[in-house]
């Protein structure tokens, strides 16, 4: 891309929307301030992975960041509230593409309510569908909810930049709460068209059986089994009995007898490696996928192969870092650089 | 067609499930032009084994089922729906035509589907070379796993995600909801608007290649990196590994909770000016590990609130906190009303998600329900190809363009 200027304001969501912008050979400035809501991993593993590739600067005076402002393309800026946002001058930033990041957006009655990502997890609707029915619903470890927020914050940026002469303003408006309700597979609509609440099952998809997570040899596998792949199911299970058995003929009868195909299920799969699993699953053409730790997940040669992993350097050591998830035209993923915080503003 | 700034985009729209059709909502959201190209059989046959995961749009499958399905209504907003039968040959030009007329392909298929239809992406670049190929397999289209069948729940598995999703270290947990597919979703989108820009400087289509498994390993990104620095990750349950309390705690009322978090000190004092018994004085070390009763403390004094009391108390104060919501709770939510997210554009006014994507002169009022299966045969055909009202009677007639199931 010609080289854009983009500035970051503010946390997680901000710097992954910076990052996908450097990995795509942006010019981006960070504005380093501290966060407020603290991270779910080290910072030197989080400015690895969120802020390489960007120049970084701190002690940014109010009239200097105006100034950045009016040089960038794009600011993406995020805060811990709208008033917050508008605390930085947004309103009056002049750039091409400007997108607010907030809790709860920049208008409503909740606009400047304190939230943190388990509040916005509970509050969307997806805290009370996971977890075991007879306990506490289990929240969402990590940023999944900043950096799906970031990747549409980079794109809200790149479409207005795309459509500059498509009759809509220059400014996105991004609130995490509507986010996560934007992503419901299917709360909302089950319960204004079939108006049933949907609970939480454990690990168990439940409206699909058998999906659920069960133990092996070594390891644990998850088994998703909508009704087209029974069949070979019954065969990568290698029951090929259960086929003819009366209480599992049709998705709803396995739903019926749930406990019973479980207990089938279990049983069959509990001294089996899953490795022997993995390759039984690409055999038999099956959704079963096996518990992958993080050592797994590093040691695939499936993403060496496709080269996945981009070399980068934290806390002194040489790390494989994730690459962006999208590739174009099978361009190589950059190596990432990171360059400590700075006081000088760099020159745009 | 909705006004955006992604109006004069022209997508063609072949994905199916979830992933693949969310990413082409939020597009379409954005104002693209996007037609969808559906095989007959693409809603399913004409009468359904059992009621959908999301109920029936009106509350009856009606005389149409395979048109009423909420889940499937809810992400195909803002097109029009062309149904042809691609393993036809005169399905097969007839799609390359839109191709010549396109500037975008979707699809979320297995990395053997397109190039079985004989519509790899050589071919639809010779049809059109500044086309935008996208595609959305579960593994990419390279490596050992290429063929592996997925599904959001099982790449979540494979992501290394359950490491850390859980009760504690020895009861992983699966979301189970399919959390892969969003993140496959938002990522798509990305990819498009970049690929845009990208033809805008070189005049050529692209192909673009988003893997649902690397968006999942993506997301666990700073763990990996702290896993290769010697920390130890695990599932802590609602435990943070720095803010202290945080949890998700009981209140007054059938499976009735409520979240809450200390960001730091100040989060703290908050706190304590709310909820009797708990040491203002009491510093982060303290607090973890005190974590056990600090927490016993919260619950009996959450336990005798309804969440949205509690919630009120916390927030005056301003302490992060929520409710657990529920979907009624959701659509009830004061600040979801006050902006309009959910949008009654749809048949029997059924409120549907919004965009999370709000920009000046986008407007939920032109949204445009669902299409019925082929409902816009005639009108794409004769927009695009130019083909008339004859011409369609005939390709429907012979089974290659199609508005209800094959009986």
């Amino acid at each position: 891309m010609a080289v854009l200027k983009v500035l970051e304001l503010g946390d997680y969501a901000a710097g992954y929307a910076g990052r996908l912008f450097a990995h795509q050979g942006a010019d981006v400035v960070r504005v380093e301030t501290p966060a407020r809501e603290p991270a779910w991993a080290s910072a030197a593993a989080m400015t690895l992975y969120l802020h390489a590739n960007k120049r970084r600067v701190v002690d940014v005076s109010p009239v200097v960041m105006a100034q950045l402002a009016a040089q960038a393309d794009v600011v993406i800026c995020e805060g811990a509230t709208a008033s917050a946002v508008q605390a930085t001058g947004f309103d009056e930033f002049t750039a091409r593409a400007k997108v607010a990041v907030t809790p709860y957006g920049m208008t409503g009655p909740k606009r400047d309510w304190a939230a943190t990502n388990n509040v916005l997890l509970a509050a969307g609707g997806y805290t009370f569908i996971m977890g075991d029915p007879d306990r506490a619903p289990l929240s969402l470890p990590g940023h999944y909810l900043d950096f799906q927020v970031g990747a549409l914050a980079y794109a809200a940026a790149m479409a207005v930049l795309s459509g500059e002469d498509a009759p809509a303003g220059n400014t996105a408006d991004i609130g995490k709460l509507e986010t996560l309700m934007s992503m419901s597979q299917f709360t909302t609509v089950r319960y204004h068209c079939a108006g049933e609440i949907r609970t939480r099952h454990g690990s168990d998809y439940h409206f699909v059986t058998p999906s659920e997570l069960f133990r092996c040899a070594d390891g644990w596998v998850y088994v998703n089994i909508v009704a087209t792949f029974w069949d070979a199911f019954a065969l990568f299970l290698d029951r090929p009995e259960v086929l003819l058995d009366a209480r599992f003929t049709t998705n709803d009868l396995r739903m019926e007898n749930r406990d019973a195909l479980h207990a089938i299920i279990a049983e069959a799969l509990i001294d089996i490696p899953v490795a022997e699993l993995g390759m039984r699953a690409a055999e038999c053409r099956v959704p079963v996928g096996v518990v992958h730790t993080f050592d797994d997940v590093l040691g695939l040669e499936h993403l060496r192969t496709r080269g996945f992993w981009v070399r980068g350097r934290a806390a002194g050591q040489d790390v494989d870092v994730p690459g962006v998830p999208f590739r174009i035209d099978g361009v190589e993923r950059p190596d990432l650089g990171v360059t400590s915080a700075d006081r000088e503003v760099p020159a745009w | 067609m909705v006004s955006g700034p992604l109006n004069g985009l022209k997508i063609l729209d072949l994905t199916h499930i979830w992933a693949g059709p969310l990413a082409v909502r939020m597009l379409s959201d954005l104002g693209a032009e996007v037609v969808k190209v559906e095989a007959p059989y693409g809603r399913g046959p004409r009468e359904l084994p059992s009621s959908p995961l999301g109920g029936w749009i009106g509350g009856a499958p009606g005389e149409d089922p395979w048109n009423n399905n909420a889940i499937f209504v809810k992400l195909a907003r803002n097109r029009r729906s062309v149904s042809v039968d691609l393993k036809q040959a005169a399905g097969r030009d007839l799609f390359l035509g839109l191709v010549a007329q396109a500037d975008v392909v979707m699809e979320n298929f297995s990395v053997r589907a397109m190039p079985s239809l004989g519509l790899d992406f050589a071919t639809l670049q010779a049809a059109n070379p500044r086309i935008i190929y996208v595609t959305m397999p579960g593994f990419g289209i390279s490596g050992p796993l290429k063929d592996r069948v997925a599904f959001g729940p099982t790449v979540e598995a494979m992501s290394g995600f359950t490491t850390v999703m859980g009760y504690g270290q020895d009861e992983p947990r699966n979301t189970a909801m399919a959390l892969m597919d969003p993140v496959g979703a938002t990522h798509a989108v990305a990819a498009v608007v970049t690929a845009l820009q990208r033809r805008e400087q070189t005049g050529r289509g692209s192909f673009v290649e988003m893997s649902l498994h690397e968006g999942g390993v993506a997301y666990n990104g700073p763990w990996l990196i702290d896993h290769q620095l010697g920390e130890r990750i695990t599932s802590i349950g609602n435990a943070h590994p720095v803010m202290s309390p945080h949890g998700v705690f009981s209140c007054a009322g059938e499976d009735a909770w409520l979240a809450l978090a200390c960001r730091d000190d100040a989060d703290w004092q908050n706190l304590c000016s709310v909820v009797p018994g708990l040491d203002a004085t009491s510093n982060l070390a303290r607090r973890r590990a005190d974590a056990p009763e600090i927490e016993k403390v919260i619950n009996g004094w959450t336990v005798e609130l309804d969440k949205f009391t509690a919630t009120e108390f916390l927030q005056r104060a301003g302490v992060p906190a929520g409710p657990v919501s529920t979907t009624p709770d959701m659509a009830e939510d004061p600040q979801v009303q006050a902006r309009g997210f959910f949008v009654p554009y749809e048949r029997f006014a059924t409120p549907m998600p919004g965009n999370p994507i709000k920009i000046d002169g986008l407007d939920p009022a032109e949204w445009t329900p669902c299409p019925g299966l082929g409902a816009d045969n005639a009108e794409v055909l004769a927009d695009w190809l130019g083909w008339s009202a004859e011409q369609t009677e005939a390709a429907l007639a012979a089974g290659v363009l199609a508005d209800k199931p094959p009986a």
